[in-house]
């Protein structure tokens, strides 16, 4: 994050300057990812919040002191070309282990019904809905979050476009919206506005950007050829 | 009118204001997924709090025994609505209506928090502890149809203490009859109605049903709070809470901490449009983070957010007019949901003044309202509303050019009083101006209902409405500018949600300066006063102006204190290695005789003598300004004044076939008065035609009536529009410069949602009416076909 402190005139508290652009985004982007730890080292009960040094260990505790409770498990994901290891119970979806365990709070909830593709990530080429998949699921697959995507410098013409076209209001299912496009044009580099209507048909957005990003990703898919 | 008072009001060139394309300052926060929500925030060693909902429409709990919950392991703290804390908590959120505990035993709606909060480790344990709490739940008779629960032998559902009317019921007009049942009363008189149907040759009646329809949160409502020891302003701990508020004050206010310390650091609201009461689950965290020592958070679900934004009416109008389309008295009586107690009386009686007959010049109009007590759900404060009864006057515009066989377009124009006030004769230029472009757009050729067929054999139908832009600024705004080393900074609290208010004064900013956009800086910060928030693009022209203001305030100081520094240059400094010091060209002169442009102050009589900002004044300086602009329209009578105007039109086909409506086109011919931000008031129309498509096609709130249990309180049942249902907008906008705001400006806000242009359309075609939402079964029920 581009931060400054600054003493301001007639205040008494420094002020935070942050600047949002494609280039400190990316780097906080990228930050959030390097974050991610590839190893677990500890192993926190879901219920009593003690924390163990082994899997074994949790789960002796589990089986002495939670014997009716769903023991976690280890899965090891593949999230935006890294690997990591994650504690989740069975039925923890995608969704929630992107925000409570590995700190990606880019992909948004809005309905948690499969509806409104704010969710969505991208598995293994294809738009998925991570509040409808079960973390458990997606072993051996390779994900791409909105973290992923804003962290490739490859992707900018989108990020750039979705700014200029305002392809967004609230924003809040901008970055759901952004991984669709993101899906749609590795698959179609050279998308009709039908088949962008089609592939965005399922992201909902409550502050009527519709057209906008049929705009924003035609330019963007011009400007990526000419780039490539 | 117009900004006359305001400095550079009456502007011509625009450099920057009006321009397409400027990033937001935030967009790429926003698009990257960077930007945090309330929903978003995972503290270490957080928790997790729950409300009990009831699972009735109307029910008290009688006793609960939190014994089992309280065993289980994770759970960490359950409170009910008996705990001494809970007792001594007052909302001093946006709200309004009576005074009841912040939590009881008592729930008006099913889903409705009520009795107890469980606070765990996680939400699964939350869940888990909710459904162990031994509840003894006395179930009382429910009302969801409003029309049932008006008449007199319906069974009150409201305890006798509780009955207190909400802001604007009952008293405001004074002369109502008293409370009875569950029905309180809310009516205004204007002239002599019976004079006025007297005069009228003609005299229609008609029935009109507003809808219900769900609130407009992306994000779900919630909050995560902590108590620290930090540095954020002095001795003693902050509260810090991110998602919870517009302002801080409401939660300061709350917990009585200082308000320089209570913390929210996030930006982003989410698309919170008019809808600005705070939930529960936004107010209670501080409480349970105090209780618990760790931070907590409470966020509802998507099931839980169904609260409305708009309030169910059912409106029956009689109209009298003259042969020439003139009206000469409007009856409108209507019976509205009042919703659960301490619903927003806007959406009942709170916009009885705001409707569509002070635009008339008919003063002979009676609205009388009986506010119905239901158990359908709670409204927090909303202001979409505003619009929505005006399209009781769009139909009877609609019906009387049906009855005259002449353009509704004809009609209104008859029919608008003139610019200045209701007695003034004279055309109002923006509306004349708006239709004469909307007739281009539209290819417009009005024709009778059902008249006219499509080569495929569908209905064609029509429609047209209009409505003022109102000028908003009856909320003060505090500005405040500076230069510092060089650079212009303009300091906001936010939040952001989603109406590029900040950006919009950001490019005033420049414009008054003679810089360009990306120059300004913008200083985030939750402890600074301004917030250009106001409403939609009402609030964003009204704060403009303010700044506009503090821009001018600050170019005056620049400007006299690079004459100072010219004529009293520092002397040389040790850097400057014996260099003779280049005299300023500005020596001698005067501020008056300078001017800045191209990012330069320059000398207006020789403009090739520039030195860019940076070097021509060195020292920081900085501007505030405290007011609003003139004249607000909502504090002058809304309608009362017609200065900027927006016209709306709807062309349909209908399959007599299928039922299915397809929109041919949408069009918007506006005059917010001067365009400020083109990219986002072409998304804000946009957002609002998609959002009036929503409620008069598509959306619709379904109850089992034998338990009051709503049916579709979720995205899969309760649909909006996609990327696939909506039509292309055409927009023209025009400016006249004739609002009271920033150079003119008024905004559009509120003004074109509406709840009726779809449906003249349909009716056009089909020439029968179908009530919203318009699926395909009740147009064919409407045909006769099924
Ligand atoms: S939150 Fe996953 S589809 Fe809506
Ligand atoms: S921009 Fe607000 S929901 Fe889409």
């Amino acid at each position: 994050m581009n931060e400054v402190k600054t003493e301001k005139l007639g205040e008494a508290w420094p002020s935070v300057e942050v600047r949002y652009t494609h280039e400190t985004t990316q780097v906080m982007a990228a930050e959030v990812i390097e974050k991610i730890p590839p190893l677990l080292t500890e192993f926190r009960c879901a219920y009593c919040e003690r924390v163990f040094g082994s899997l074994s260990e949790l789960q002796a505790h589990y089986t002495s002191e939670h014997p009716d409770a769903v023991v976690p498990r280890i899965i090891t994901l593949h999230i935006n070309s890294r690997y990591c290891q994650v504690l989740v119970e069975p039925h923890w979806t995608l969704k929630r282990t992107l925000q409570y365990r590995l700190g990606l709070t880019g992909t948004k909830e809005m309905c948690d019904k499969g509806v409104c593709g704010s969710c969505t990530v991208i598995m293994d080429g294809r738009p998925i809905l991570s509040c409808t998949t079960l973390a458990v699921e997606c072993e051996g697959k390779d994900i791409q979050t909105i973290e992923g995507i804003a962290a490739e410098l490859k992707n900018k013409p989108l990020i750039d476009a979705y700014c200029k076209w305002d392809a967004m209001q609230c924003g809040y299912c901008t970055p759901g919206f952004l991984v669709t496009a993101k899906a749609l044009l590795d698959k179609f580099p050279e998308p009709t506005e039908e088949q962008i209507k089609e592939a965005l048909s399922g992201n909902i957005c409550s502050c009527g950007t519709y057209p906008r990003h049929i705009t924003a990703i035609m330019e963007a898919s011009e400007k990526m050829r000419q780039g490539a | 009118m117009a900004d006359l008072v305001g400095a550079n009001g009456q502007r011509e060139n625009f450099r920057i204001v009006g321009k397409p394309n400027t990033p937001g300052k935030l967009s790429y926060a926003l698009a990257t997924g960077i930007a945090k929500f309330g929903i978003d925030y995972v503290v270490p060693n957080m928790l997790h709090a729950k409300f009990l909902r009831s699972p009735y429409a109307n029910a008290k709990v009688v006793s609960v025994d939190v014994t089992k919950a309280k065993a289980i392991p994770g759970v960490v703290d359950i409170v009910t609505w008996e705990d001494e804390d809970i007792k001594n908590l007052n909302s001093f959120g946006e709200s309004f209506g009576p005074k009841r505990p912040w939590l009881d035993n008592y729930a008006e709606h099913e889903g409705a928090e009520v009795a107890v909060i469980v606070v765990a480790e996680n939400e699964d344990i939350c869940e888990e502890a909710l459904r162990q709490l031994d509840l003894d739940w006395e179930v009382r008779p429910h009302l969801i149809d409003i029309k049932e629960g008006r008449k007199q032998d319906a069974p009150v559902i409201r305890e006798p203490a509780n009955e207190i009317p909400g802001l604007g019921g009952p008293g405001m007009g004074g002369g109502n009859p008293p409370r009875k049942g569950n029905v309180t009363y809310s009516n205004l008189v204007a002239g002599d109605i019976e004079a006025g149907f007297h005069e009228a040759d003609h005299v229609i009646e008609y029935d009109l049903y507003l809808p219900p329809f769900a609130c407009r949160f992306p994000n779900p409502s919630g909050s995560v709070a902590w108590w620290s020891d930090d540095f954020y302003a002095g001795e003693g701990r902050s509260l810090h809470i991110e998602g919870a508020v517009r302002e801080r004050k409401a939660i300061s206010n709350m917990y009585r901490m200082p308000l320089e310390k209570t913390v929210q650091e996030g930006l982003f609201m989410g698309g919170k449009y008019c809808d600005w009461g705070l939930r529960k689950s936004q107010e209670i965290t501080p409480l349970l983070a105090k209780r618990t020592g760790r931070p907590v958070r409470c966020v509802n679900t998507r099931e839980e957010s169904f609260d409305f934004i708009m309030k169910e009416r059912y409106m029956h109008m009689k109209v009298g007019f003259k042969d020439s389309g003139l009206i000469t008295a409007v009856d409108d009586y209507s019976i509205a949901d009042g919703g659960v107690e301490g619903s927003s009386s806007f959406g009942t009686s709170g916009d009885q003044r705001y409707g569509p007959y002070n635009t008339l010049k008919c003063q002979n109009i009676r609205q009388r309202m009986e506010i119905v007590d239901s158990n359908r759900g709670k409204m927090y404060v909303s202001g979409q509303h505003c619009p929505f009864n005006w399209d009781s006057g769009t139909m009877a515009v609609y019906l009387i050019a049906e009855e005259l066989n002449r353009d509704p377009i004809d009609i209104a124009r008859i029919n608008l009083h003139g610019p200045t006030s209701q007695s003034d004769p004279t055309p109002v230029p923006s509306f004349e101006a708006c239709v004469e472009e909307g007739k281009k757009l539209m290819n417009w050729s009005w024709h009778k209902a059902g008249t006219k067929r499509l080569p495929d054999s569908r209905l064609h139908g029509m429609s047209f409405r209009y409505q003022m832009c109102p000028r908003h600024a009856f909320s003060g705004y505090e500005s405040k500018l500076e230069l510092r080393d060089g650079v212009v900074h303009m300091a906001t609290q936010g939040p952001i949600f989603g109406v590029f208010a900040v950006e919009c004064n950001a490019m005033v900013v420049a414009e008054e300066l003679g810089l360009e956009y990306d120059d300004i800086s913008i200083d985030f910060d939750y402890r600074e006063k301004f917030s250009p928030v106001g409403g939609g693009a009402d609030g964003t022209t009204a704060s403009a102006w303010v700044t506009k203001e503090c821009a001018n305030i600050l170019k005056q100081r620049i400007l006299e204190a690079v004459i100072e520094e010219a004529d009293n240059p520092a002397p040389p400094s040790m850097f400057s290695f014996g260099q003779p010091q280049v005299p300023s060209p500005f020596k001698g002169l005067k501020p008056e005789d300078l001017d800045m442009a191209d990012g330069k102050v320059f000398v207006k009589a020789e403009p090739s003598k520039g030195v860019p900002l940076a070097q021509a004044v060195k020292r920081n300086l900085f501007a505030t300004y405290s007011g609003m602009p003139p004249l607000a329209l909502w504090t002058q009578g809304m309608g009362r004044m017609l200065d900027t105007m927006n016209t709306a039109y709807c062309e349909v086909a209908v399959d007599t076939e299928t039922g299915e409506v397809e929109i041919l086109k949408l069009g918007v011919v506006a005059d917010p008065g001067k365009i400020m931000r083109l990219t986002s008031l072409e998304s804000q129309i946009d957002q609002v035609m998609y959002f009036s498509q929503g409620c008069q096609l598509l959306e619709d709130f379904c109850y089992d009536e034998r338990t009051g249990v709503k049916l579709n309180n979720n995205m899969i049942d309760y649909k909006i529009p996609t990327m696939l249902d909506v039509p292309d907008v055409d927009r023209h906008f025009l400016e006249s410069r004739a609002g009271n705001a920033a150079y003119g400006a008024s905004g559009i806000s509120h003004s074109l949602a509406n709840t009726h242009l779809i449906i003249i359309a349909i009716h056009n075609a089909i020439g029968v009416w179908v009530d919203p939402p318009a699926t395909p079964d009740k147009i064919l029920e409407a045909l006769g076909k099924v």
